[in-house]
């Protein structure tokens, strides 16, 4: 056993000091299950290793170590500090050439931490890792997932949420990975088979993290993105998704929000699965809070089940302040008493108190009187002449210039892409007009 | 300005959660009281969530989420209540400038969605005595009814005064207008 874990060091020094990393690449998967044999004495591998030098060897190392963390039972400080010194101090250059390895490290890691409760201890970690392996700041990596589910774990957004604010315009996948660096090893086929579930998970994680913290125009963005991926068969990270959809867009909309005509999956499998779900919205519909207390008191425990119940409970205190804000359309003056009444709340003092907050946050422009008991609707007093105002549309011109300029980009990219243009031309022939590569390029400005 | 005064010490105490195991309540108690100062509600409903349940014994601890609930629900009376504590040397300036700025939210906030409201309700509302009521609202010039025996006041709508930027926003249009004829 001895001389095989001396073969092993051996190989990785040896290779490591001649540059040739794609041979050590290929090589080193065989010897996972020797080192998570060996785990004992692993840390005395570790000791001959380098980070700098040898991060393809501490790499499997590490990798070896938590596939056999449920039998070996390390100190959970030890690994943590062994992960941290790694993607502190290792060879970007190096890793790239075993990325699939990389990504299935972290995994395992996250899983680990999760288990062990010191999930708030990885994320600093993780993003790290995000930082190395990323090629550009707009790229998602499986990895992100596990950065969202840690930050989950901990209660913790605030680094996350740097990272969840940027838009995505590239994916890197472990399949995509795996295909360049010609590596067929049948683990790597698996974790190739796991890109749609990290994908799926970090917009369903994201979307929770954004409704946690009351972004809920960004949190139903995500949810969208998470039920609108093209698939053949339904995951139910995409029906959890859905169902949490649902909620945020009654809270956001208070109906269901546009979702595109190409997902079949949630008419044919999510809606019959979700069915507590779309009561609720069909009951929101009728504007009744009496009726929707009721439902949600039916339907508790599948709410519960879910963990959708404090979710629910927004759903329902959305409601009467979208009473409140119809009422403003209907009456320029109302008693206290009535707005109580017309929303179903307990009395004029509740009413004062809901109507109180919805001026506070700027949702209805109304006053009250209190020596007469009564509340004044008024309309908007934007008038569009501020400065505040015209900063406001300046920052979202800036956006849109942005996001033009990188559509720019992006349409470039493809047209200058060999695939698309011998496609685009091969269909020319057939029929000159309809298929016209111009079509692409319409501006969105126009 | 006055907002970004605890961004520094914020960041450092960020940090130091993400990287240590064992904190002690200080670290906590900061984190909230700056949380609360900067009115990120979500974030101090969080940090109370991830607090070890041992450590939520702590009265300060206590104190300051039972303010970030009475914040939640939008209930002054109960804030400017809780808020009178004696508060230990690490919160303490946090505290007081909590305090203040409160105190003139609820001004500006009676102030453009009351058109009249009773003397007593105000004063349950800011916890002040008569005379500091009186001071407070003669500052911002609002008018004194009688209605049988009780004080109502009219409040006054603050105006905002404009802020002036006007070299920036013409290079801003000018930048604009370029991209559209382009």
């Amino acid at each position: 056993m001895g001389s095989a874990l001396e073969n092993f060091v051996n190989q990785v020094r040896t290779m490591s000091a001649s540059g040739s990393f794609r041979e050590l690449a290929d090589d080193l998967p065989e010897s996972v299950s020797l080192l998570a044999r060996n785990w004992s004495i692993l840390d005395n591998v570790l000791e001959t290793l380098d980070v700098q030098q040898h991060t393809l060897g501490v790499l499997y190392v590490l990798l070896a170590k938590l596939h056999s963390a449920a039998t070996a039972n390390p100190e959970p400080v030890q690994i943590i500090q062994l992960m941290r010194d790694f993607v502190h101090r290792n060879n970007v250059e190096q890793l790239r050439f075993a990325i699939c390895a990389f990504y299935e490290t972290c995994h395992l890691f996250t899983d680990y931490l999760v288990q062990k409760n010191l999930s708030i201890l990885g994320i600093k970690i993780m993003a790290r890792a995000v930082d190395q392996i990323r090629q550009i700041d707009s790229q998602l990596t499986p990895i992100h997932a596990d950065l969202c589910l840690l930050s989950l774990k901990a209660k913790n957004f605030n680094l996350v949420l740097t990272y969840l604010d940027g838009d995505i315009t590239d994916i890197s996948t472990a399949a995509a990975e795996c295909k360049t660096q010609q590596q067929q090893q049948s683990q790597h086929t698996v974790d190739a088979n796991n890109d749609a579930k990290y994908f799926l998970l970090f917009y369903y994680y994201g979307g929770m993290i954004y409704t946690a913290v009351k972004d809920y125009d960004r949190a139903l963005y995500f949810f969208e993105v998470c039920i609108t991926t093209p698939a053949m068969a339904m995951s139910h990270i995409m029906l959890e998704a859905y169902k949490k959809f649902l909620m945020v867009s009654l809270i956001v909309e208070g109906n269901i929000a546009f979702i595109p005509k190409n997902t079949q999956v949630i008419g044919r499998f999510m809606k019959p699965m979700a069915s507590h779900y779309h009561d609720l919205v069909n009951v929101y519909a009728n504007s009744s809070s009496e009726e929707l207390r009721i439902l949600i008191l039916k339907y508790s425990e599948a709410f519960t089940r879910d963990s959708n119940m404090g979710l629910a409970k927004q759903v329902a205190t959305s409601l009467y302040k979208r009473n409140i804000k119809r009422l403003t359309k209907t009456f320029l003056t109302l008693s206290l008493s009535d707005v109580a009444s017309r929303v179903q709340l307990s009395g004029a003092a509740e009413a004062e108190r809901y109507i109180l907050n919805m001026i506070k946050s700027g949702e209805i422009y109304a006053s009250i009187n209190q020596k007469d008991g009564m509340v004044l609707f008024k309309d908007d007093p934007e008038k569009y002449n501020s400065p505040d105002m015209f900063l406001n549309v300046q920052t979202n011109i800036t956006q849109v210039l942005d996001l033009v300029k990188q559509i720019n980009k992006m349409e470039e990219e493809i047209i200058l892409n060999p695939m698309y243009v011998k496609k685009a031309l091969g269909s020319q022939e057939d029929d000159l007009t309809s298929q016209h590569p111009k079509t692409y390029s319409g501006d969105p400005t126009d | 300005m006055q907002s970004n005064k605890y961004n520094d010490l914020l960041d450092r105490l960020e940090n130091e959660e993400l990287e240590q195991v064992e904190l002690g309540a200080e670290v906590y108690q900061q984190l909230m009281a700056i949380y609360l100062y900067q009115n990120k509600l979500a974030n101090a409903k969080l940090l109370w969530m991830r607090i070890p349940d041992k450590l939520k014994e702590d009265k300060e601890l206590l104190h300051l989420n039972q303010l970030n609930l009475a914040l939640q629900n939008n209930n002054f009376a109960e804030f400017f209540q809780k808020i009178r504590y004696d508060w230990s040397e690490c919160v303490k300036p946090t505290m007081e400038d909590l305090l203040v700025k409160q105190r003139e939210e609820l001004f500006t906030l009676t102030g453009s969605a009351y058109v009249s409201i009773y003397q007593n309700n105000l004063l349950q509302m800011a916890q002040m005595t008569e005379d500091e009521l009186k001071n407070a609202v003669a500052a911002l010039d609002w008018t004194r009814e009688q209605d049988g025996d009780e004080v109502i006041w009219l409040p006054k709508a603050k105006e905002t005064p404009p802020t002036g930027r006007n070299d920036d926003q013409l290079l801003k249009l000018t930048e604009f207008v370029t991209f559209l004829e382009n």
